[in-house]
């Protein structure tokens, strides 16, 4: 019978300490996912929240707005609130130019919000195409 | 024409339906004829499933662009090869491939089994044509690939670049027919439920199937890894995206399961286990393949995509957890285990050890794949954790398995002697020693990495010293060579030797993996002529030189080339050619990176950026400066060799052995004869 309680203690310790990595580990890599319009209210609302990493940001690249240096590999865009299509902020971004960016399309970017009111963006996601749906509307434009 | 399919689905429904209620009413009523019929409808949605798919391929080598789903994967100028793919490029067709497959394996079983196992194989029916009945209804009520549109637009979309690449198109085939095996192995768990044997029986019937599925899933995964790796374009291979990690929840859970049934067969223990986690493993099989589909983790608001199938798969997966509970709730006297621990040295512990860090594994995983919708529907608000979490978990748990995976074969069963102790474990343990301190005055200071290392060369050392004890006791007693007695040492006891092979395989993956922490990286932009030097962890110097840009159409896209000249040590090694592909259909650009693969390391080479492109291709700017990213990636190709042998390993403890097959063949009319033969264990 020791044994057995033995036994449940091991597996209580090892659960413990999956469990102290798990939060631990969630401290280091939680961001949030926000819209523009969130991260606008975020930021108005605690000033300090800028200065916090790990923010997700899904938005729409405002054609027109893209300027790509392809020699420092230099990306600045803006980069507007989806469904309002008002709240709308720079986003500096350094390194390639991700594959299917493009003007007006909708992309999430990973990063900070500096105080100066650009978004530094880490990373910069595009939607991945495996999960693309075409929408009815997508082909209206070929019909001829 | 083509039509045809659609009703070939309805049919589908309704055959799957009635099939499933009649397997269960008759199965519990011990009706011989409900039962055959039950176990027809099997036949018989897989043939209207093939029916339907053929109309879908069809469709797509028509270009009947007036469906919306080839519209939307498929245009014109398109391969034929990706024509055919085209079943499974979107979320509507890829359902039923889904199907498809489940209803191959079914009707394989019912086959498999039409004498056999009859107080199973009613519930076996029932259980297969009820997924094969939800899914039935999801492509009928929610995602018809046979959606007509009110117009037919003159050319389709065409397919996503991304998904134009060999890898994609064979990866998620295979991860499905992982996913879909899976699905066999449960329906035997719930028909031993029903049934009430809860003997080894179902376990042993479905051992071909869970290996099998196991090879798919882990193959699945590796073709995943190897398209990310060449098509993603930053030089990684895994990025813990929930897409991935969706795949990887039903290994861990299959892996353990593979593991914990031995000690049932073995010692009679861990009988409510194996039955949990099989339906675990099955339920995350489902969960997996609704995650790659619905978008529904990774969506912001805009993102989101057909949500309607998000909310019937997690009914759905609802529903299952609790009729699975409940029957295992039901049954909960009838798993007392025959045997109990006695000792923390033992093989016992090292496997149950080894399945909870297995299923600690997936709930770190699961905890943090799912989070983003945990967190908004508690604080309304979405919050993802990303790749720093799942490492700062799943390194030390991968760590354990590295070290238990040199342990659990060679450590005793029941209780471990001291001399037992020794004598397994001196060799290996030395190895340790050695690789640990010879790495550390090497310079390699990263903890994980070295303990990596270390524990690889304990492991590693366990597994030859098996099969050096193994061939040499065979070789003495039936006076053989030893090369024909290291054969039939590995023909004799497949599942055993195969086993170890696999571990062989999952030991370099690791080391590869480990590679990671002596990556290097170098940028520039540069004018033709000039070079970026990058150093890499084995000593060497590479040096690019791009000399040239060239673009050329080719069909569906235009192609811009770089040509870059590598030396290694001052030594010529040939051209790299990464390309920028602009395709027509969907005006996206999507970049082919150059790699250089050695034994030990990749070169990768990014083009990353073309100046003033598109007077370049006007003519006005003929030697464009161009940005190279270039990565030197250590020990990626061992990750590549390793995923090879542990597929190798499973296919050898998969094939049956002669003997079996012949005596499997006496024995149809009675009892499955177990895969396994006694062997020379451990002489």
């Amino acid at each position: 019978m020791k044994k057995q309680s033995k036994f449940v203690a091991g597996g209580v310790l090892l659960a413990g300490v999956v469990g102290y990595l798990m939060v631990t580990g969630m401290k280091d890599s939680m961001t949030y996912f926000l819209t523009p319009v969130e991260l606008h209210q975020r930021v108005s609302a605690n000033p300090a929240f800028a200065e916090q990493s790990g923010v997700r940001v899904g938005g729409r690249v405002v054609p027109g707005s893209v300027h790509f240096d392809q020699k420092t590999l230099d990306l600045r865009f803006t980069l507007v609130d989806i469904e309002t299509g008002k709240t709308s902020f720079p986003v500096h971004y350094n390194g390639p130019l991700p594959d299917t960016f493009q003007e007006g399309r909708d992309v999430v970017v990973e990063g900070n919000y500096r105080p100066g009111g650009t978004f530094q963006a880490s990373n910069v996601l595009t939607k991945c195409g495996s999960r693309y749906e075409a929408a009815e509307s997508d082909f209206k434009g070929k019909q001829s | 024409m083509t039509q045809i399919g659609e009703v070939a689905l309805w049919l589908a429904l309704l055959v799957a339906g009635w099939g499933a209620a009649l397997g269960f009413y008759g199965g519990r009523r011990g009706r011989g004829d409900l039962v055959l019929s039950a176990e027809r409808s099997v036949y018989a949605v897989f043939g209207l499933l093939l029916t339907a798919s053929a109309a879908i391929i069809t469709a797509f080598l028509r270009s009947e662009f007036r469906y919306k789903y080839v519209a939307g994967y498929s245009n014109r100028e398109l391969g034929l090869f990706y024509k055919i793919t085209g079943l499974w490029a979107g979320q509507t067709g890829s359902l039923v491939f889904w199907a498809l497959l489940l209803a191959l394996f079914g009707s394989i079983v019912m086959f498999q089994n039409r004498r056999r196992n009859r107080e199973f194989m009613p519930y076996v029916a029932g259980t297969v044509l009820t997924v094969l009945a939800f899914f039935m209804v999801v492509v009928v009520f929610a995602s018809n690939p046979f959606q007509l549109m009110d117009f037919v637009p003159p050319d389709g979309r065409g397919l996503n670049p991304q998904l134009q690449n060999y890898w994609m198109t064979i990866h998620p085939p295979t991860l499905y027919l992982g996913f879909t095996c899976f699905t066999i192995p449960f329906a035997f768990a719930v028909s031993a439920l029903l049934s009430g044997r809860l003997d080894t029986r179902w376990i042993t019937t479905t051992r071909r199937w869970t290996l099998l599925a196991w090879f798919f899933l882990t193959c699945g995964i590796i073709f995943g890894m190897m398209w990310a790796y060449v098509e993603l374009g930053w030089g990684g291979y895994w990025f813990w995206d929930p897409v991935e990690n969706a795949s990887l929840l039903p290994w861990l859970t299959g892996t353990a399961f593979l593991h914990s049934v031995m000690i049932q067969e073995k010692r009679g223990m861990l009988k409510m286990w194996n039955v949990l986690l099989v339906i675990g493993t099955f339920l995350l099989s489902i969960f997996a393949t609704f995650l790659t589909r619905s978008g529904l983790i990774e969506s912001v608001h805009s993102f989101a995509e057909n949500t309607t199938i998000a909310y019937i798969f997690l009914g759905f997966l609802g529903t299952l957890i609790l009729i699975s509970a409940a029957l295992v709730w039901w049954r909960r006297h009838a798993f007392a285990a025959e045997n109990r621990l006695e000792s923390f040295l033992s093989r016992e512990t090292a496997f149950l050890v080894n399945n909870l860090v297995f299923v600690a594994a997936m709930f770190a995983v699961l905890w943090g794949t799912t989070f983003p919708l945990v967190s908004e529907g508690v604080f309304g608000q979405k919050i993802q954790v990303g790749p720093p979490f799942y490492n700062r978990v799943n390194i030390p748990l991968g760590l354990i398995l590295l070290f238990l995976l040199g342990v659990g074969p060679v450590i005793a069963w029941r209780k471990a002697t001291p001399r037992n102790l020794k004598r397994n474990f001196a060799g290996p343990l030395a190895a340790f020693l050695l690789v640990g301190v010879a790495l550390r005055i090497a310079g390699i200071t990263n903890v994980y990495a070295l303990l990596t290392f270390a524990l690889a060369a304990f492991s590693m050392t366990t597994i030859v010293v098996e099969f050096w004890k193994g061939t040499r006791a065979r070789a003495k007693i039936e006076g053989e060579g030893v090369a024909p007695a290291f054969i039939h040492l590995v023909e004799r006891n497949r599942r055993r030797y195969g086993g170890y092979v696999v571990h062989a395989g999952f030991i370099i993956c690791f080391c590869g993996f480990a590679g990671k922490a002596f990556n290097t990286e170098r940028q520039a932009a540069l004018h033709p002529g000039e070079s970026i030097v990058i150093p890499s962890a084995f000593g060497h110097s590479y040096q690019l030189t791009y000399q040239a840009m060239s673009w050329y159409p080719a069909p569906n896209m235009t192609k811009l080339v770089a040509t870059v000249e590598v030396k290694r040590d001052g030594r010529m090694l040939g051209l790299l050619t990464p390309e920028k592909r602009a395709y027509k259909q969907r005006e996206e650009v999507t970049s082919e990176v150059g790699i250089r693969r050695a034994w030990n390391e990749d070169l990768y080479l990014i083009l990353a950026g073309v100046d003033r492109a598109d007077e370049f291709m006007r003519g006005t700017n003929p030697q464009p400066v161009v940005t190279f990213k270039v990565l030197v990636n250590p020990l990626v190709p061992w990750i590549w060799l390793g995923g090879f042998i542990m597929a190798m390993g499973t296919l050898v403890a998969l094939w049956p052995a002669a003997e079996a097959v012949r005596a499997t063949a006496r024995a149809t009319a009675r009892e499955p004869v177990p895969a396994q033969l006694p062997g020379l264990a451990g002489a």
